[in-house]
């Protein structure tokens, strides 16, 4: 089945006063007509940079998109003119922004925040678009359409406001939906609405959906496929089931072990990955995850290649982290880290405690 | 120690080898500044405003020297500067780099001392401004409710007169020409603006919890107003009263001008222009040379107000 | 809105009660009083003595004020001790042409400047930013009064293409329109130097709220639906950074009475400006009074038309 989006080793670079920041550095994958594609990773770890590449929309100083292919529906976007760029954004590829509160003009009624884009790559005028916007506001869930229309952003709810965005990135029925984020900033409960609301406007819309996040449990109930970004490079990608059944990356590991789990019974700390992200100004060299690795060796200078670890699921690391010898090694370090831990933290007691001895004999 | 860097290596490895490709990258050991030399930096790098701050100070010691740079037989003030009618509106020469005056006097001459009391008055009256408008803010911020009221209101009343008539009747009833009534006088405008903003910042601060914490070490108001609340205040005062400055000078100039700010035997820029509006024809250069000399004066003074905010400003964005 | 409105209003009345003491207390203090007026050598002891008495001047000064503030709240601020003529058509009659010459030159202003500043913010960094950056420095550190002299001294006297003072010139014109174009000659220089200053505070102002504007994130959702730049920059951006200018024009509108004092004086402008400075030499004390009083009014105005026109221009402040 051919793809709808297929990036090829996509790379874009900020120019800052001390250097090239590498923020997405080889970037690959595909996306499929109708699939719907989570991309996973913390923050600053490219996606999204990756997603504003693909709109053409990153910030021209400072940022360049220095190499790469982006093909979508036949033509590689970074390829064509700005002119025909405009005629793919908002018409066939939506997207929808973190914060709404702000992605929204204060100043114009969401009326006609929607039907300019209905005007601009539809040629609907008057009530015809006005129609369709109230149909528009219906489908994703805003009571009372017809009045809205006349209503600011500033009038919505923060919910409200997301789905007014949903509706203003679909109005053109996109083949393809970027979501950079679109629960962040929004309450937990209001979550789950919106992402069902994407999730079934899209099955309706038969648009494919790249839902960019950084929390794995967004990705859990909605997508076919994950995708997992590190420091500007994908280091795994798998089904969404397999991901989370079957992880082949130390970090993807690391990831869901950090995850609390209803399931499982409840421990005394959660186990975040030590340590950060690395500086992009001036990206390791060899595996960029290798610093906080537990199972890193020698071999991890060199930079690990993609391989094939499933059927359909990739990983870009030297070792079998499923291989029992290899989670000993891990295991080993692991424990030793713990106990050097423990150690400094005794020490830190008895100095604690011998610096209010003194004070109390002082005074 | 675990820290940014990217040295968090499990420390027991078991097959003992070396992992010294993990080392820290080279480079970003940015070498520690302090703040006041960050924000030196920062406005150093921004050229017009330096290239300002050294035009004032070119003009200013200009000023300052002048009975070293022309042919005045004393250090002040104009009477000292010879009258020679055989020579009025000489052209420029060696002798008179900018040619004579309506009364044969040397115009570098009456620039340089002119401009001595042009700078000192719109000097004096920023200090005063200052002094007024910091002594204002500080005690209506602080300790707001009536007090504030009634400052706010006695501001409002000032600011609702408008400027320059105010100047004008104040001028007609109170000065007598002289640097000194002209620099309170010229005072009256600057504070509002000083007083506005040190009030907003005590507002601000008043109830953060580094004062909470010094109230509780025993500090006294006075001593909260001054050491702890008023510095966080110092780089919009800096910045609002080097434009003031600028303001002032340019509203001296006006006044005189119209003959309200300083008057014979004094002179300032603006009075200069004044008397030479009259012999526009038959020597512009007098009409010409101190309106420059204002001109450039405020404008590096602007320049270098600006550049100083943006030293200033925690905000600013790089480019 | 409207409560807010009246809210403003009812707390403006105290606050110009205390600008008219203040403004009475001011006057009164100038040397060489009334009596000035009253010192014609050929009035009898006796006609001053009436004269003192029929201008209300022997009463104690309290009792004044309080007749003047009564007056004034009517419109009635007597009558000018310089031509004898009521105060009130006095600064009628030169109402207009202050308000011809500081209207004309702040739309100037307003019309050279929110280009300008869009240019500069648009182009940031780039040549057209730096040479309008330069040349809004200079605006502003340009002495009004020089300016003007310049000006009139290369564009009248040297060049002749414009009149070099007043409204009109005393000829006779054959048809409307010549004295219309006659007019609008006389406007160009005065209207121009006054708007100089305006003209370099808005355009920086435009530029910094433009770049404020450029940077938010609704501009890149504008772009992101596909709209073209020109687009995006006119119905997203402009409208948002046009808001608090308008609120700056508001306010500096209220600086109508004092500030064209300076130019209406070099291009003699028969306007107010002109009209105070001749009361203020003459002592003519209602006069003075009335304009004072007036112009603190039209302060208070306009402070609140800035207050309330952010509010009508913003819908989340309107619609709060």
């Amino acid at each position: 089945m051919e793809s709808l989006l297929e990036i090829n080793n996509l790379k874009t670079h900020f120019r800052t006063r001390d250097g090239w920041v590498h923020a997405v550095d080889g970037v690959s994958f595909n996306i499929a007509p109708g699939e719907k594609l989570g991309v996973v990773g913390e923050s600053g770890c490219g996606k999204s940079v990756t997603a504003l590449s693909i709109m053409r929309l990153v910030q021209r100083p400072p940022g360049e998109i220095v190499d790469g292919s982006i093909l979508f529906g036949g033509q590689d976007l970074l390829d064509i003119s700005e002119s025909s760029m405009r005629k793919v954004r908002g018409k066939q590829i939506g997207m929808i922004f973190q914060d709404p509160l702000n992605s929204l003009n204060p100043v114009m009624t969401i009326g006609n925040q929607i039907t300019e884009v209905l005007e601009l790559h539809l040629g609907l005028r008057g009530q015809a678009a006005r129609n369709r916007t109230v149909e528009l506001l219906r489908e994703v869930g805003i009571p009372e359409a017809e009045k809205r229309l006349h209503s600011y952003p500033h009038q919505f709810s923060g919910g409200m406001r997301q789905r007014v965005m949903i509706a203003m990135a679909l109005a053109c029925r996109p083949q393809l939906i970027i979501a950079d984020e679109p629960t962040t900033a929004l309450d937990v409960t209001v979550q789950a609405q919106i992402l069902e609301l994407i999730n079934s406007i899209s099955t309706e819309y038969k648009s494919a959906v790249m839902l960019i996040t950084h929390d794995l449990g967004v990705v859990a109930g909605m997508t076919d496929r994950v995708v997992v970004m590190y420091a500007g490079n994908v280091i795994e990608m798998a089904p969404t089931d397999e991901l989370f059944a079957n992880p082949r990356h130390p970090y993807t590991l690391g990831l869901l072990a950090s995850v609390p789990r209803l399931d499982e019974e409840r421990q005394d700390m959660l186990t975040p990955i030590e340590g950060s992200p690395p500086d992009l100004l001036h990206p390791p060299q060899g595996c960029r995850f290798a610093p906080r690795c537990l199972f890193v060796t020698n071999q991890c200078k060199n930079p690990p290649p993609l391989r094939n670890v499933g059927s359909n699921h990739i990983a870009a690391c030297w070792y079998d982290i499923n291989n029992p010898a290899e989670q000993q090694r891990a295991e080993a370090r692991r424990a030793a880290r713990l106990r050097q831990l423990e150690q400094l933290d005794a020490t830190a007691q008895t100095i604690v405690a011998s610096t209010l001895d003194e004070q109390t004999t002082a005074n | 120690m675990s820290s940014t860097s990217q040295q968090v290596i499990p420390p027991s490895l078991p097959e003992g080898e070396s992992l010294d490709f993990l080392t820290l990258t080279p480079q970003l050991a940015r070498k520690r500044r302090s703040q006041l030399r960050i924000i030196a930096d920062r406005f150093v790098r921004n050229r017009i405003a330096v290239v300002g701050m050294v035009v004032l100070a070119i003009i200013t010691l200009a000023t300052i020297f002048a009975p070293f740079l022309t042919h005045a037989s004393a250090v002040d003030p104009d009477p000292s500067i010879k009258l020679d009618l055989n020579n009025i509106f000489g052209a420029p020469s060696l002798l008179h780099p900018l040619g004579t005056d309506e009364l044969g006097r040397d115009e570098l001459a009456r620039i340089l001392y002119g401009g001595r009391v042009s700078l000192l008055v719109g000097i004096s009256s920023m200090a005063v401004a200052l002094l007024f408008g910091i002594g204002i803010g500080t005690f209506a911020g602080y300790y707001g409710g009536l007090l504030d009221n009634l400052l706010m209101r006695f501001t409002d009343v000032i600011l609702a007169i408008p400027l320059y008539l105010l100047l004008f009747v104040l001028s007609a009833s109170f000065s007598n020409g002289s640097v000194l009534n002209v620099v309170f006088l010229i005072a009256i405008f600057g504070w509002t603006y000083t007083a506005r903003l040190v009030r907003g910042e005590f507002l601000a601060l008043k109830e953060r919890e580094f004062v909470l914490a010094a109230r509780t070490l025993g500090a006294t108001n006075m001593r909260l107003m001054l050491r702890h609340i008023l510095p966080n205040a110092a780089g919009p005062i800096i910045v609002n009263a080097t434009l003031l400055v600028g303001a002032n000078i340019i509203l001296e100039s006006v006044l005189s001008f119209f003959g309200f700010g300083i008057q014979i035997p004094l002179a300032s820029w603006g009075s200069m222009v004044a008397t030479a509006r009259d012999y526009f024809l038959e020597d512009p250069i007098l009409v010409w040379a101190p309106g420059l000399c204002i001109l450039i004066v405020v404008l590096s003074f602007n320049l270098m107000g600006d550049g100083l905010r943006d030293a200033l400003d925690p905000y600013l964005t790089e480019r | 809105m409207g409560r807010y409105i009246i809210r403003r209003l009812l707390q403006a009345i105290p606050l110009l009660i205390l600008v008219s003491v203040v403004v009475f207390i001011l006057i009164h203090l100038l040397p060489g009083g009334p009596e000035r007026v009253l010192f014609n050598p050929r009035l009898s002891a006796a006609a001053r003595e009436a004269l003192k008495v029929r201008l209300g001047l022997d009463k104690p000064i309290w009792l004044q004020y309080v007749f003047w503030l009564k007056g004034a709240v009517t419109g009635d601020f007597g009558n000018s001790f310089a031509d004898g003529q009521l105060v009130i058509s006095d600064i009628g009659a030169r109402v207009p042409a202050t308000i011809e010459l500081f209207g004309a030159a702040l739309l100037f202003a307003l019309i050279i400047a929110v280009p300008l500043g869009i240019i500069s913010a648009v182009r940031q960094y780039g040549l057209a930013d730096y040479s309008i950056t330069i040349l809004g420095y200079f605006g502003i550190s340009m002495p009004i009064f020089f300016f003007a002299l310049i000006m009139q001294e290369i564009f009248s006297v040297k060049l002749g293409w414009l009149p070099d003072f007043g409204r009109s010139s005393d000829a006779d014109f054959a048809t409307g329109f010549d004295y219309f174009l006659d007019y609008l000659l006389h406007l160009i220089l005065p209207m121009i130097v006054l708007s100089l200053a305006f003209m370099a505070g808005w355009s920086r102002y435009m530029r910094s709220s433009m770049l404020e504007v450029i940077r938010q994130d609704y501009m890149r959702t504008a772009r992101a639906k596909g709209l073209g730049p020109v687009r995006v920059l006119l119905r997203h951006g402009i409208r948002n950074a046009l808001i608090p200018l308008l609120t700056i024009v508001a306010l500096d509108f209220g600086g109508i009475a004092g500030g064209a004092a300076v130019t209406e004086t070099i291009f003699a402008w028969p306007g107010l400006g002109r009209l105070f400075l001749d009361a203020l030499s003459a002592r003519d004390y209602p006069v003075l009074l009335a304009m004072l009083l007036m112009s603190a009014v039209v302060v208070v105005l306009f402070n609140l038309i800035a207050d309330v026109l952010y509010g009508v221009l913003d819908p989340r402040i309107r619609f709060g």
